[in-house]
């Protein structure tokens, strides 16, 4: 029985630790977007599809590409950030994506980088994918391998931010106690008190001698 | 002389059955304390999901919430499966931006107070309005009244404060169902691992932790009362394996399958191996209890599942309905579409990796590993709360010794297998209908959409197989690391869960 509490104390306290430091980490925020609202399913294209959207703005610091795609198992999906035709940066995300947007991470940039063309391409044929926007004229719209779309792909760039989770911690809870039946912020200490109780009561079984 | 006897029989079957309501306390106190204490930390954990998880932000739940609401409130089942619900629900979905926070993380739940206040506002003046139900239930319509009868309890309850109100009430009765879960999961452990107490605590802790099961069981959707339902008929098949299947336990089956059918349309899957359970057993307990007791238990089972569903018929076909109502058309999409050999193809490809001469289904992702595991890893919201990719491969480590462990487990002992092999075989059975039923749903929507259907939830209805796996893991640890492993993988589910649920936090809240 020594041997299950000390895994089950050696097993807590790694767990306390590996949440404090993740914890410690500061979350991706928003730096810029190109204000084109995901409103509009302009198309979709196969696997295996590409597209580009010229006049894009990056940020100084992007260091992720939020593209508004849709699909049930995304492909991989390839980023390519040109200046001209110079590569500014570039990132690869992985298949199985599901939902209507897929962030790509992309090599950080150290300054911002206006009137840059993002382009992105998919890898595998599992379904369509469904491009996301607003129907823009042709000359601002996006172009894919088969022409020029519909209009613009609606697009956000994120960089890690400067705050931690620990401070972020106080407006998390407030937030967490709106849009519910018993609003408040003592919401986060029942769910705190729940767990506590549920674990207190997991450990004492597992070092009981079983009956 | 006649009316004397027959009121002496009448009065001793009254007697046997307050005798049996008499022991039902004991019978109840001859469960092990860990058992409750399982269930109980399984329905803190859905509750602290049912806390965490924003309003309406797990699958389908509105149109859950619109079933029960229509159920509630005219007493009838939703007529149509259109995506049109009663004012109170529609204006809590505008004023929580549901619709806006779906499916992209990018966009996180209400953050000031103003919007709080117009929500509660909005809320109570709907309430003092005629509300109007629909008759419609979006995706849920075609799916069995049972669970929502049942959640039309605290629907009511909770009439007098709103929306939000009946829908905390209510998610609360589904965090009940994980414990009832949880609980059978544990008596199935004891049933089939007799011989290790601690393997049925690990395994029951490591079920009541896991965070797709708190996830579904912390949220308004009939899949949380189909698990425990599931659950429960594995132990009563785990029971009758072990000792024999007396006409109660056959019974008892029976109205267990029949609550399946009135639960959700998903557990048609597990009938085949059902059915060829009971026949096994009735067989088999024909060599103990005679041929005559045996069938007859078989008999009486089976006219006590396929209840509900003659009920169910009879019903529609006198309102001039079709008989099996919307869950006919349902029923009718998925047997004609496409080409058999397709979709068997795809079904394979959907659990298996890919035979040569098949088509290829999936061209850029490995299900088992891109839908399934990392589902199972971490998949919350309407699938749009995951991990980073790293995570999966992390948990690979932690996944791949369970996995090392149990066969370990099954190979010293694959002389106890052999004996026990028409049990595995009805387990297996039960496993193969549930997957091929949620394939062949999936395959509905292919090739427009991949992987329309495949997550991992639906899976449940088989999580005592997977306690099962774990409780084998612990075992498999052998004597001398048996109780170390077990704490071990109990922290890895406590923290799996703690996690799991910091994401959910970052993604709706951060």
């Amino acid at each position: 029985m020594r041997d299950a509490r000390v895994a089950l104390a050696g097993g807590l306290a790694l767990t306390a630790i590996a949440v404090a430091i993740v914890l410690s980490h500061s979350p991706q925020i928003l730096v810029g977007t190109n204000a084109i609202e995901p409103s509009t399913r302009l198309t979709s294209v196969p696997g295996g599809g590409s597209a580009c959207q010229a006049d894009e703005t990056l940020p100084a610091g992007t260091s992720a590409i939020r593209l508004s795609l849709g699909a049930s198992a995304g492909p991989r999906v390839a980023v390519t950030v040109l200046s001209g035709k110079t590569v500014i940066t570039h990132g690869e995300g992985a298949p199985g994506w599901i939902g209507y947007v897929v962030t790509i991470p992309v090599k950080p940039l150290d300054h911002a980088v206006h009137h840059a063309t993002v382009c992105f391409a998919f890898t595998g044929a599992n379904e369509r994918v469904s491009f996301l926007g607003v129907p823009t004229p042709t000359r601002s719209a996006a172009t894919s391998g088969a022409g020029v779309l519909p209009g613009r792909i609606a697009i956000e760039y994120t960089r890690p931010g400067s705050s931690s989770w620990w401070s972020l911690a106080l407006s998390v809870a407030r937030r967490m106690g709106l849009g519910r039946a018993w609003a408040g912020t003592w919401i986060v200490l029942l769910v705190a008190t729940l767990m506590a109780t549920s674990i207190a009561l997991a450990s004492w079984l597992t070092i009981r001698e079983p009956q | 002389m006649r009316v004397v006897q027959q009121r002496r029989e009448r009065d001793v079957s009254w007697d046997r059955v307050i005798l049996k309501l008499r022991s039902v306390p004991s019978r109840l106190r001859s469960v092990p304390m860990a058992t409750w204490l399982c269930a109980l930390v399984a329905c803190l954990s859905a509750t602290s999901w049912s806390l965490i998880t924003p309003a309406f932000q797990v699958p389908d739940e509105q149109a859950h919430f619109a079933y029960v609401e229509q159920l509630a409130r005219t007493g009838h089942l939703p007529s149509s499966s259109i995506e049109e619900y009663a004012s109170d629900e529609v204006l809590a979905l505008e004023d929580l931006e549901v619709g806006r926070v779906s499916l992209q993380p990018q966009h996180h739940t209400i953050a000031s107070r103003s919007e709080q206040r117009k929500l509660q506002h909005d809320l109570a003046n709907v309430v003092a309005t005629s509300l109007s139900s629909s008759g419609a239930a979006g995706v849920a319509a075609s799916q069995p009244p049972l669970y929502y009868a049942l959640e039309a309890i605290p629907y009511d309850l909770g009439a007098g404060g709103g929306v939000l109100d009946q829908l905390a009430l209510m998610r609360l009765v589904s965090a009940l169902m994980a414990g009832v879960t949880s609980l059978f999961v544990f008596l199935f452990l004891r049933e089939t691992l007799p011989a290790t107490p601690r393997a049925w605590t690990i395994g029951g802790l490591g079920v009541a932790f896991m965070p797709a099961l708190g996830f579904i069981s912390g949220a308004v959707n009939p899949e949380s009362m189909l698990c425990a339902v599931s659950a429960a008929i594995f132990y009563c098949f785990a029971r009758a394996f072990r000792r024999v299947l007396t006409p109660r336990l056959a019974i008892m089956i029976g109205a267990l399958t029949a609550v399946g059918f009135l639960t959700k349309l998903n557990f048609l899957g597990l009938v085949p191996g059902i059915v060829l359970g009971l026949v096994l057993l009735a067989k088999r307990a024909s060599q103990t209890l005679g041929s005559r007791t045996a069938f007859r238990a078989l008999a009486s089972a089976l006219v006590i599942a396929a209840g509900p569903v003659y009920v169910y018929m009879f019903i529609n076909l006198l309102s001039h309905h079709r008989a099996l109502g919307l869950a006919g058309s349902v029923l009718a999409v998925l047997v004609s579409h496409h080409s058999i050999f397709g979709e068997l193809s795809y079904i394979w490809q959907l659990y298996l990796p890919r035979l040569p001469g098949m088509h290829i289904d999936f061209a850029d992702i490995s299900p088992i590993r891109d839908l399934w595991f990392k589902g199972l890893v971490g998949e919350y919201g309407f699938q749009d709360t995951v991990f980073p990719r790293w995570v999966d491969s992390v948990a690979l480590i932690p996944a791949v010794g369970i996995v090392a462990l149990s066969a370990r487990e099954v190979c010293v002992h694959r002389s106890a297998l052999r004996r026990r092999v028409v049990e595995f075989g009805v387990y297996f059975t039960m496993a193969v209908g549930l997957m091929t039923l949620i394939g062949a749903t999936s395959y509905l929507s292919f090739p427009s959409e991949a992987a329309g259907f495949p997550e991992p939830r639906y899976l449940l209805p088989l999580i005592s197989l997977f306690g099962a796996v774990l409780a084998l893991a612990t075992r498999g640890a052998g004597r001398r690391w048996g109780t170390a492993a077990g704490a071990l993988i109990v922290v890895l589910f406590v923290a799996h869960d703690l996690v799991s649920q910091l994401q959910a936090i970052a993604r709706y809240y951060g």
